[in-house]
């Protein structure tokens, strides 16, 4: 109901000239008045950023985001897409992935409206909220939040047109893999496991995460599906759950396959011994956690999962939607370094993705 | 004295049997601790894979088996018994010479500098040589600071050691807290934080040697210096009269410490408690006499960590870290012990 009454508000402020107030209600169950449409946004989330400039179609209104936002979008397609977002200041917030807002630099942006993590603590918000900012409070782990950003960046930039497109090209495409895997019998199933850290500890996706979810949607099952959010764990128990496929996450820079296959501890794990370990693909964001691009990500991984059940043509979905969220199209090289062919090129079955 | 001697006489006619109960209870924990973990391999199996070692034996276990026991396990065990043992010895010796029940690694400030040493060699190294000399280095300086600090009119109180103790440890976090600040968000401040959260997932052969040789020398060190430590344990002025380098022969057995807890740093982070608790532990099984106390310590040490890391390791799919088992057991055994033990072993000053 609550999505419905958004996008009411939505379709709404997208008919409003923009002098007429804005109204939203945040994923809090705050409301948020904006004089008009925002031109000054500063998104301190790390994946609101790309999303924010996807659905505004440009970087003019974002000015201040999250330094590991840039680092994402830095040497990257969104680079060569957005040339201008290099330039955004991103010295906001604390180093690393800290969330606490440096608020005289915040203030001196003067920026109209605020995106800021609201399920952490209020810490990190109320320093933005005394000091009479427009504050937007948006929460991650299941699909539904994600679309709920879509719906807020819309209303408040006047683009709730397009914010509608990206959800309903996300309802079609999830209806379509749902579709195609609903009837994998349970032990055709891969077994699947994610490492959001691998380098510094192994720390891997368990039932509660985003990644739980597109895991199972494309036709896999999360062998750490009995944990959390997030957990470490220790390597005798990957060794146990014998994961087929294993997903490398695209946070660790340096982090490849080959560090997995160079592993002798993990040598008789079934995804090692049949190089079925991926890097996740980087596009305009990184394609593991919850992002603008997902339905590319689910159509991936069901492909990865299940090489011979699947083609859905990538490379064509990939230039088609990039077309409809960045308004610019891709060539083949570019579609080789979205995929990761870098690191991914030499592992099982990849050559599925080489139908440029 | 004679109620002392007398103890220590009694505590002795016991000693053959006591050492057999720690060894046998030792090659026990080694052996279940070996078939213990999130990957199920056979109790039969484990034994043959042991047996292989020395014998012909034709495997009957699956290669997966033998990686996993051979390793995933039993590096993890040895260094967890390895950290066991030097913590405890380090503890037992530094209550020894500061005659002070209060003192372990962690309270004399020495891991917290270890902690230190070992953040800011990641920061500007990869070399885990640098890493292990970096916290010797540190841990040695936290110590000497509070050794210091602590010295009034040639001698140091309880309450001083303690107090300098906690104002250099807050010192050295402060600075671990800096390193952190200025480190590589993408690479090298992930690996800070692993590692100064301490866990003994990251095992391996290399490791082994790595914690295995300080800890050894520190410790062989520490028991050279078993009389002495024996003697200063009585007090400054009483060891003087006997003859004793007071000075030099604390100065020796703070280096072993040194050595010792920041190779278990270096390996595991700060591990709590452990250096604390098990001393209390041994010295009510031995008496004070060091000669006893100090291998008893490190065997009791060495068991109780390999089942601390079992329970970390095993009970659930996810990885438990050490130290918090440690000090959720270590905390109220300690209260209990220090209630129970008030009068007995320790004069008070």
């Amino acid at each position: 109901m609550k999505s419905v009454f958004m996008a009411a508000v939505g379709a709404f402020a997208a008919f409003a000239a923009s002098a007429e107030p804005i109204t939203i209600v945040d994923q809090r169950d705050r409301t948020v008045t904006l004089d008009g449409e925002a031109e000054r946004v500063v998104t301190i989330p790390i994946p609101a950023a790309s999303m924010f400039i996807a659905v505004d179609g440009g970087t003019d209104r974002l000015v201040g985001m999250h330094q590991l936002s840039k680092t994402a979008i830095k040497g990257r397609i969104l680079q060569r897409f957005y040339p201008d977002a290099l330039a955004i200041p991103s010295n906001i917030t604390g180093k690393g992935f800290s969330f606490v807002p440096n608020v005289e630099e915040l203030l001196a942006l003067e920026p109209d409206l605020v995106f800021q993590w609201g399920h952490l603590n209020d810490d990190i918000i109320d320093p933005l909220v005394n000091a009479g900012l427009n504050v937007a409070l948006i929460k991650i782990g299941t699909e539904e939040f994600t679309r709920k950003w879509l719906t807020i960046m819309g209303a408040v930039t006047g683009k709730s047109e397009k914010a509608q497109a990206m959800i309903d090209w996300r309802d079609a495409v999830m209806a379509e893999v749902r579709a195609a895997t609903a009837d994998i019998a349970d032990d055709e199933r891969p077994r699947t496991l994610y490492f959001m850290n691998y380098l510094s500890k192994l720390r891997v996706a368990g039932g509660r995460s985003y990644n739980n979810f597109y895991i199972d949607l494309a036709g896999g099952k999360n062998v750490a599906a009995e944990l959390g959010m997030f957990a470490e764990v220790g390597v005798e128990q990957i060794i146990a759950w014998d994961p087929e496929v294993i997903l490398l996450n695209g946070f660790e820079a340096k982090l490849s396959p080959q560090d997995v296959y160079d592993n002798e501890l993990l040598a008789d794990v079934s995804a090692v011994k049949n190089r079925r370990v991926y890097k996740m693909p980087l596009g305009g964001y990184r394609w593991d956690p919850p992002n603008q691009e997902s339905p590319l990500t689910w159509l991936w991984l069901s492909m990865i999962l299940h090489p011979d059940k699947f083609d859905w043509g990538m490379s064509e979905r990939i230039d088609r939607n990039y077309q409809f969220i960045y308004g610019q199209g891709v060539t083949a090289e570019d579609i080789q370094n979205i995929l990761r062919f870098d690191m991914n090129a030499d592992a099982a079955n990849y050559d599925i993705f080489n139908d440029g | 004295m004679s109620l002392a001697n007398e103890a220590t006489a009694r505590v002795t006619r016991r000693l053959p049997g006591l050492w057999t109960i720690l060894f046998v209870a030792l090659g026990l924990t080694i052996l279940v601790s070996l078939g213990i973990g999130r990957f199920g391999v056979p109790v039969d199996h484990v034994a043959g894979i042991l047996a292989a070692q020395i014998l012909p034996i034709e495997p009957f276990w699956k290669p997966v088996e033998e990686r996993v026991v051979e390793l995933i396990r039993m590096p993890r065990i040895i260094i967890a018994g390895l950290a066991g043992a030097g913590l405890a010895v380090a503890g037992s010796a530094l209550q020894g010479v500061f005659r002070n029940p209060l003192v372990g690694p962690q309270i004399i400030g020495v891991s917290s500098g270890a902690a230190f040493g070992g953040a800011f060699a990641i920061l500007v190294s990869e070399s885990q040589i640098l890493l292990i000399g970096a916290a010797f280095g540190f841990g040695m300086l936290a110590m000497v600071v509070v050794y210091t600090i602590s010295r009034q009119q040639g001698r140091a109180s309880i309450l001083m050691l303690v107090l300098a103790g906690i104002v250099t440890s807050a010192f050295f976090s402060a600075l671990v807290s800096v390193t952190k600040f200025v480190a590589d968000p993408d690479d090298k401040l992930p690996a800070i934080v692993f590692w100064l959260m301490g866990s003994f997932a990251s095992a391996s052969y290399e490791k082994v040697w790595l914690i295995g040789i300080p800890v050894v020398i520190g410790s062989i060190l520490v028991y050279l210096m078993r009389f002495q430590i024996n003697v200063l344990s009585l007090g400054d002025e009483e060891a003087q009269s006997l003859g004793l380098k007071v000075e030099r022969t604390r100065w020796i057995v703070l280096i072993a410490v040194a050595l010792i807890s920041a190779a278990v740093v270096a390996a595991a982070g700060i591990v709590g408690w452990v250096g604390l608790v098990i001393p209390h532990f041994a010295r009510m099984l031995t008496g004070p006499d060091h000669k006893v106390l100090i291998p008893a310590a490190a065997l009791i040490g060495a068991i109780y960590l390999i089942h601390v890391d079992n329970v970390a390791r095993a009970s659930i799919a996810a990885e438990i870290p050490v130290g918090i088992i440690t000090a959720l057991l270590g905390a109220p055994v300690f209260a209990y012990l220090l209630r129970r033990a008030a009068n007995k072993g320790w004069s008070s000053e």
